[in-house]
């Protein structure tokens, strides 16, 4: 019977009360494999993205640590989970990314590349020979049409549009924070859409930061996706400062 | 192959291979470095054998932010060419978090034209300004080789103006000497080339930023 044998906890198969183990188990290693949260939000015409950067071990370089990857110039993405896993996930989106530009000749929507990664990691649920990629991405870009876009692409293939969101160790908490905030997001500027991400992960995470220690990436409109300087970074954590004093 | 030969009034090995009713980019070409920047420089005809389907054409492509190629050969060649080479130049760019660099972007352009040279009819001039080499030339003609060039020319009206290119070419011009011989040394090769005509189209490329002009053909420095 396959309730002895436990083969649908080994492998992509449904178990008799409809459950997919091994998805579930992906979540889990996503969420706790490297113990960060990230934490993402749009405004009016910006996004922003924030996660703490923990350096392993102190041998490692540590301007070598991030997990903020550039797919194409606009639109950027922020990974969660097992590295390898990140890494895999960032090469095929790439892949992804510059074949439809290519091919039809103009940068692919965020959507579009949302959508189409979540199909694939969706191929790994049903497949017994390849395991779900143990990472969320968050993905952001300013549409042509839409405006600032940001998307969740979990282990299991869901895929949905937010206008803020988080994931990670603490992902349940800093949902909560945002759900109080959801109101004024659309109508934030450019820095107050980065202060209100950077705040949000400072309450969860109940400590101050230094510029070291988070990293912090926008996309705005017209521009480029890109990572800021630990000099930016300490400008937004000085202001906000300020603004609690 | 024959209909073609028959309508061609060059001497190019371009015009000879192309097949019959393909557009030619029978052209002259150019591309100079400065010191800090490079201009580069085309004509625009674009003909079928006698008629000229377009008069107006742009030749000078653009691969990257300060990257262009100056393309001769047959038009749909050198547009499939270009698409490849920004494809894989902005996954370059992406991949290593650098501005693309001439030297890559040239490397690709006759990496992609060696490996498919019996297919292709394609000989390009690829120009730029990076952070590392500064302003550089390439010169990639039919057959895939690449050569690092003070001073590129290119297309069937460049062998009408070896000679001028050699005699007016002096190291460490200024940006405007440079602009004056690239424009001079078109209007003459446009003067003999019955494949090239219409007007100059220039692009200046330098650190700052890139400047695009062109000369309308009844104000060439020489002509017509």
């Amino acid at each position: 019977m396959s309730r002895d044998s436990n083969y649908d906890h080994h492998i992509s198969i449904f178990s008799p009360n409809g459950r997919l183990y091994q998805v579930e188990y992906a979540f889990k290693a996503a969420a706790s494999a490297s113990g960060l949260t990230s934490v993402a939000c749009r405004g009016s015409d910006t996004c922003a993205m924030v996660t703490q950067k923990k350096v392993p071990e102190r041998l490692i370089d540590p301007s070598s640590v991030s997990n903020v990857y550039t797919i194409i110039p606009s639109i950027g993405c922020l990974m969660t989970g097992h590295s390898p896993d990140c890494k895999a996930l960032v090469s095929r989106m790439r892949y992804e990314a510059n074949d439809f530009q290519y091919k039809y000749g103009y940068p692919i929507p965020v959507g579009s590349l949302a959508q189409r990664i979540a199909d694939i990691a969706q191929v790994n649920t049903q497949k017994a020979s390849f395991r779900p990629l143990a990472c969320t991405a968050m993905l952001v870009s300013v549409d042509d049409e839409k405006g600032p876009s940001l998307y969740k692409v979990d282990p299991a293939g869901h895929f949905l549009p937010f206008k803020a969101t988080a994931s990670g160790a603490k992902e349940q908490e800093a949902t909560n924070y945002f759900e109080k905030k959801v109101g004024d997001l659309s109508g934030y500027n450019a820095d107050e859409t980065v202060r209100c991400a950077i705040m949000c992960l400072g309450s969860v995470l109940g400590s101050d930061f230094r510029g070291s220690e988070i990293e912090v990436c926008t996309v705005e409109k017209g521009g480029k996706f890109k990572k800021l300087s630990e000099e930016e970074t300490e400008r937004h954590l000085n202001d906000i400062a300020e603004m609690d004093a | 192959m024959d209909a073609a030969l028959a309508h061609s009034f060059t001497i190019s090995p371009e015009s000879s291979r192309l097949k019959p009713g393909e557009l030619s980019t029978g052209t002259t070409i150019m591309a100079v470095p400065f010191e800090g920047g490079v201009v580069l420089g085309a004509d625009s005809r674009v003909s079928t054998g006698t008629y000229i389907a377009n008069r107006t054409s742009d030749k000078i492509a653009q691969l990257s932010e300060k990257i262009f190629c100056c393309r001769s050969g047959s038009a749909a060649d050198t547009q499939a060419l270009t698409d490849y080479v920004r494809f894989y130049l902005q996954q370059w760019e992406v991949e290593t978090g650098r501005d693309a660099t001439v030297k890559v972007a040239a490397h690709l352009m006759r990496k992609i034209c060696y490996q498919n040279k019996d297919n292709l009819s394609a000989g390009v001039i690829v120009g730029g300004w990076d952070e590392v080499d500064g302003g550089s030339v390439y010169n990639i003609p039919l057959g895939g080789t690449m050569i690092k060039m003070n001073c590129a020319i290119g297309g069937s009206g460049s062998t009408y103006i070896y000679g001028l290119t050699d005699a007016l070419y002096k190291p460490n011009m200024t940006k405007a000497e440079t602009v004056a011989m690239v424009k001079k040394s078109i209007s003459h090769a446009m003067a003999r080339d019955g494949s090239s005509g219409g007007i100059i189209r220039t692009c200046i490329v330098e650190k700052s930023g890139v400047e695009r002009e062109y000369i309308p053909g009844n104000q060439l420095p020489y002509g017509p």
